[in-house]
C-alpha cells in the first residue's frame, strides 16, 4: 500500500481559526451574552440584530472533545446526577457550567444572561435548556415550532404558527433589553443572513468537482460561519473567501489528492468524532476523500433567506433542515446526491449521543445498498464522549472496509 | 380480591386476547397510539377503536434492532419488535406524536416500513401558549380530516363532543379511583389502581365505566386496608410492567400516587365540554398533559408537588427507564427540588424493557426499611 499525501491544506483554514478565536473573545467581553441552540436556530439573526453575543454551548463542547476534556467534563455532569444515556453535548456542558473553570478552553464559554432556544431538532434540547434555565435562573426565549415529516406539503398552519412564535420571541426580547428591533435591523440582518447561506450552496457545489478541492474538516470548519455569523457583514466577509478559495481550487484542478491519487469518494454520516479528528488523516492516507456529509449539507445553509420577508424566512429556517425533517425526506436527498457528487462508499456513525441523526441510519444504508449498490460501513460511538470509543475496534473495520473497497 | 379488579387483571395480562376476540366479534377498526397526550376522542368519533400501545412484557427483543438501535429506549423498541412479529393482529393502524426520539422514529420506521393500511404523526406543542393551543387545534383537525378519509365518516361535531363525555366520564371515575388511595387507609391498593388504569387502555372506554362504576360500589363497602403503611410517590416515564409495582408493594409499601404516563398523566383533568369548540377544548386539554418531553421542569415540579400534598407522600420513587432521556433530564432538579422543599427522601432505580427484579427489590426494600426506621 503506498500512502497518499494531501496537498497543502486550504489557507481558508487559518481565516475560520482566527474567527473562531475573535467569536471566543467577543464572548468574554460583549454583553449581553446569549447562549444559542445551534441548530438551525432564527434567534440568531434576532439577537444580532438586538445587540446581543450568542455563545454556543454545543460548539464548546466539540471544542472541548478536541481538547480531551470531555471525559472530565462529563465525568462531572455525571457527579451532578445527569446520566450517561444523556447526549454528551448536554452533559460536556453541564459538566463546564459545574466546573471550577480553571483555565478552560478558548478563555470559556461565559455566564450567559439569557438562553435562546428553538425545538427545531430534538427533545435534548428542550430538557437541556430547561436545565440551564433552572440552574441560571434567567429568561429563556423559546420558539416553538412542529416537525415537518413532509416539507413539500408542509401545511400553511405550520408556517403561521413559527412566524406567530417569532414575533413573540422579538417582543420577548425587546421587552427583556429594552431594546427596539427595527424593521429595517431585522431585515439587514436576515438579508446577510441569506448571503451566508447563497455561498454556502454554492461552496457545497464546488465539492462535486473531481479532485475534490477540500476535505470533510475543512467544510466542518467553514460551517462555524453558518452558526455564529449569520446576520454579520464578518460572516459574509468570512465565507466568500472560503468560497473564492475553493473556486480557485476547482478552476486550477487543485483537490485534496491529484485527480489521480484521489482513490475514493466517501459520503460521511453523522457528526464526527471529535476528539479524533486525526481520523480523517487516516482516511487520506488511503486516499479517500469526503466530499459529502449530511452534517454539513442537510442541516444549516437549506432555506433561502429574503431580507424583504425577514419573518418568514427565519420561520423557514426554524422549520427547515434535517433535524427537524423526515427519514424519507433525508434518504431522498442522500439518493440524489450520492450520485451527483459521485460517492463510492458511506461510513455512518451510529452516534448514540445524537439519535436524531442517527436512528435512520439502518434504514438509510440499507437502501443505498439496494438502489446504488454501493457499500456501507456503521462505526459505533459517540461525538464527544472519548470514554465510549474503542480505537482498536474502529480501526480494524475501516481497515477491512478499505481493503473491501480496493 | 373482587371479580371487577380480578376481571381487570385478566384484560392486562392478556390484552391481545381481549383485542382480538373484539375485533373479530365487532368488527371495528383499531388504531394505536402512543403515550397519553394523542386525544383518543378522535378515533372514537370516528367510529374506531383507539388502543394504547404497549409492549407484552414476554419476549426479548429479536426483530426490531434490525431498525431501531438499542441506545434507544427499549420499550419503544419492543413496541416495534413486536409489530414486527404480528403481535398486534387486531391493529389497523397508529397514531404516533411528536415526543422523544425513539418515538418519532418509530413513526418514520413504521410509515417506511407500513405494516398497517394507517399511519398517522401529530405534532403536539412543547408549550402551553394560546398560539400553541391555537396550532394543536388545526393540527388536530388535520388528523381528523386524515381519520375521516380512513374510516369512510365524517366526524360530527356531536359525535366529538359524545365521544369526549364518553372518556370525562372514563377518566372521573379512574379519578375517583385514584382519589380513594389519598385516605391514610386505603380501600385499594397501588396494584389495584394500576390495574384499573392500565384496563382502560384495552378495553372499550364505555364497557370500562361500567366496571369502574361497579367496583367503586364494591369500594364504598370494603374495609380500609392496614393504615400503617410507607406512603409513596412513583414518578417515571412509561412504567407498565405490574411485576414493579407488585414488587414496591410487596416490599412492605403503598403506592398512593403516581407521575407516570400509563397512570395519572392520562386522567389527571377533563375536556372542557361547554366552550371552545370541541377541538380546541381538545387541543387545550392535551396541551397540558405533564410528560416530560413536553413539560418544563418547574411545570413538573408543580404537578408532583400537588401529588405529594394532596396524598401525604413519605418517600419518593423515581422509577425511569434506561434510554429515556426526557425523564432522565429532569431526574436532578426534580429530586433536589423534593428533597430541599418537602424534605423527602427519594429513590432512582433504573427500569427496562424485560427488568430483572431482584436487584431493584433489594434496593428497594432497603429505602422501605430506612423509611419505616424513620430515616431518610
Amino acid at each position: 500500500m503506498t500512502e497518499k499525501t494531501r496537498r497543502e491544506r486550504p489557507a481558508f483554514n487559518k481565516i475560520i481559526s482566527a474567527t473562531i478565536e475573535r467569536h471566543y473573545k467577543d464572548i468574554q467581553i460583549n454583553r449581553p451574552l446569549g447562549y444559542a441552540l445551534m441548530a438551525p436556530n432564527p434567534l440568531v439573526e434576532i439577537a444580532c440584530a438586538a445587540g446581543i453575543q450568542p455563545a454556543f454551548p454545543e460548539n464548546y463542547a466539540a471544542v472541548s472533545a478536541v481538547k480531551h476534556l470531555s471525559k472530565k467534563y462529563c465525568e462531572t455532569a455525571e457527579a451532578h446526577q445527569y446520566a450517561p444515556d444523556i447526549c454528551s453535548y448536554c452533559r460536556n456542558n453541564l459538566g463546564y457550567v459545574y466546573d471550577s473553570k480553571e483555565n478552560p478552553p478558548l478563555g470559556g464559554l461565559g455566564r450567559p444572561d439569557l438562553l435562546l432556544l428553538t425545538s427545531s431538532a430534538c427533545t435534548h434540547y428542550f430538557k437541556w435548556w430547561d436545565a440551564l434555565h433552572e440552574i441560571y435562573k434567567i429568561p429563556l426565549i423559546y420558539i416553538n415550532t412542529p416537525r415537518v415529516m413532509e416539507p413539500q406539503a408542509m401545511p400553511d398552519y405550520y408556517l403561521a404558527y413559527a412566524i406567530r412564535e417569532i414575533e413573540a420571541a422579538i417582543t420577548q426580547i425587546e421587552d427583556i433589553g429594552g431594546v427596539k428591533i427595527t424593521p429595517e435591523q431585522l431585515s439587514q440582518a436576515v438579508t446577510l443572513s441569506g448571503e451566508v447561506v447563497d455561498y454556502w450552496q454554492k461552496l457545497l457545489e464546488l465539492q462535486k468537482a473531481a479532485p475534490c478541492p477540500v476535505n470533510l474538516t475543512d467544510i466542518s470548519n467553514a460551517l462555524f460561519v453558518l452558526i455564529a455569523l449569520v446576520g454579520k457583514q464578518e460572516g459574509v466577509d468570512v465565507i466568500k473567501a472560503v468560497y473564492d478559495e475553493t473556486k480557485q481550487r476547482v478552476a486550477d484542478g487543485t483537490g485534496v489528492f491529484t485527480k489521480e491519487e484521489e482513490k475514493h469518494r466517501l459520503m460521511w454520516i453523522n457528526i464526527p468524532f471529535w476528539f479524533n479528528l486525526g481520523l480523517f488523516g487516516y482516511f487520506e492516507k488511503r486516499g479517500c476523500v469526503f466530499p459529502l456529509s449530511d452534517y454539513t449539507q442537510y442541516i444549516w445553509g437549506t432555506t433561502k433567506m429574503d431580507g424583504a420577508r425577514p419573518l418568514e424566512s427565519l420561520a423557514r429556517k426554524a422549520l427547515g433542515g434535517e433535524l427537524n425533517s423526515s427519514l424519507d425526506d433525508q434518504i431522498g436527498k442522500m439518493i440524489k446526491d450520492i450520485k451527483e457528487y459521485r460517492i463510492d462508499g458511506i461510513i455512518a456513525h451510529s452516534n448514540r449521543s445524537c439519535r436524531v441523526l442517527s436512528v435512520g441510519i439502518p434504514d438509510v444504508v440499507e437502501v443505498i445498498r439496494k438502489e446504488l449498490n454501493l457499500p456501507s460501513l456503521v462505526l459505533d460511538g459517540d461525538h464527544t464522549d472519548e470514554r465510549v470509543y474503542s480505537d482498536a475496534n474502529i480501526m480494524n473495520r475501516i481497515e477491512a472496509f478499505l481493503e473491501m473497497l480496493g | 380480591m373482587s371479580n371487577i379488579l380480578e376481571h381487570m387483571a385478566r384484560v392486562i395480562r392478556d390484552p391481545s386476547m381481549v383485542l382480538s376476540k373484539e375485533r373479530k366479534e365487532r368488527g371495528c377498526k383499531m388504531i394505536g397510539i402512543f403515550h397519553p397526550v394523542v386525544p383518543e376522542e378522535l378515533i372514537y368519533a370516528a367510529g374506531l377503536r383507539p388502543v394504547r400501545l404497549f409492549p407484552y412484557i414476554d419476549d426479548s427483543i429479536t426483530e426490531g434492532d434490525a431498525h431501531l438501535q438499542t441506545y434507544l429506549c427499549s420499550h419503544v423498541r419492543a413496541v416495534w419488535d413486536q409489530v414486527m412479529k404480528g403481535k398486534y393482529p387486531y391493529l389497523d393502524g397508529a397514531i404516533i406524536p411528536r415526543s422523544c426520539e425513539a418515538v418519532t422514529f418509530l413513526y418514520q420506521t413504521w410509515k417506511r416500513h407500513n405494516p398497517y393500511p394507517f399511519i398517522d404523526y401529530i405534532n403536539v406543542p412543547w408549550k402551553r401558549s394560546e398560539n400553541a393551543v391555537d396550532f394543536f387545534a388545526k393540527e388536530l383537525g388535520r388528523i381528523k380530516n386524515d381519520l375521516e378519509e380512513f374510516a369512510g365518516n365524517g366526524i360530527s361535531v356531536d359525535s366529538l363532543r359524545n365521544a369526549i363525555r364518553v372518556y370525562n366520564r372514563n377518566r372521573g371515575l379512574l379519578r375517583k379511583v385514584y382519589a380513594l388511595r389519598k385516605a391514610q387507609a386505603p380501600v385499594i391498593s397501588g396494584v389495584e389502581a394500576f390495574k384499573a388504569v392500565m384496563s382502560s387502555f384495552v378495553l372499550d372506554r364505555e364497557e370500562h365505566s361500567g366496571l369502574l362504576e361497579q367496583l367503586l360500589t364494591e369500594l364504598s363497602v370494603r374495609s380500609p386496608g392496614p393504615g400503617a403503611k410507607v406512603r409513596l410517590l412513583v414518578t417515571g416515564g412509561c412504567v407498565i410492567d405490574a411485576r414493579l409495582w407488585e414488587m414496591i408493594e410487596d416490599s412492605g409499601a403503598s403506592v398512593v400516587a403516581d407521575d407516570v404516563n400509563n397512570g395519572s398523566r392520562s386522567v389527571f383533568t377533563a375536556v372542557n365540554e361547554t366552550t371552545e369548540g370541541p377541538l380546541t377544548d381538545l387541543a387545550r386539554r392535551y396541551a397540558m398533559v405533564p410528560c416530560s418531553f413536553n413539560t418544563a421542569n418547574t411545570d413538573r415540579f408543580t404537578y408532583i408537588s400537588e401529588l405529594i400534598m394532596g396524598s401525604n407522600i413519605q418517600g419518593v420513587i423515581f422509577a425511569i427507564n434506561r434510554n429515556c432521556e426526557a425523564e432522565k433530564f429532569d431526574y436532578p432538579n426534580l429530586d433536589q427540588k423534593i428533597r430541599e422543599k418537602f424534605n423527602l427522601p427519594t429513590l432512582h432505580i433504573e427500569t427496562d424493557y424485560l427488568t430483572d427484579m431482584a436487584p431493584l427489590r433489594t434496593r428497594v426494600e432497603a429505602f422501605i426499611e430506612m423509611l419505616n426506621a424513620g430515616g431518610g
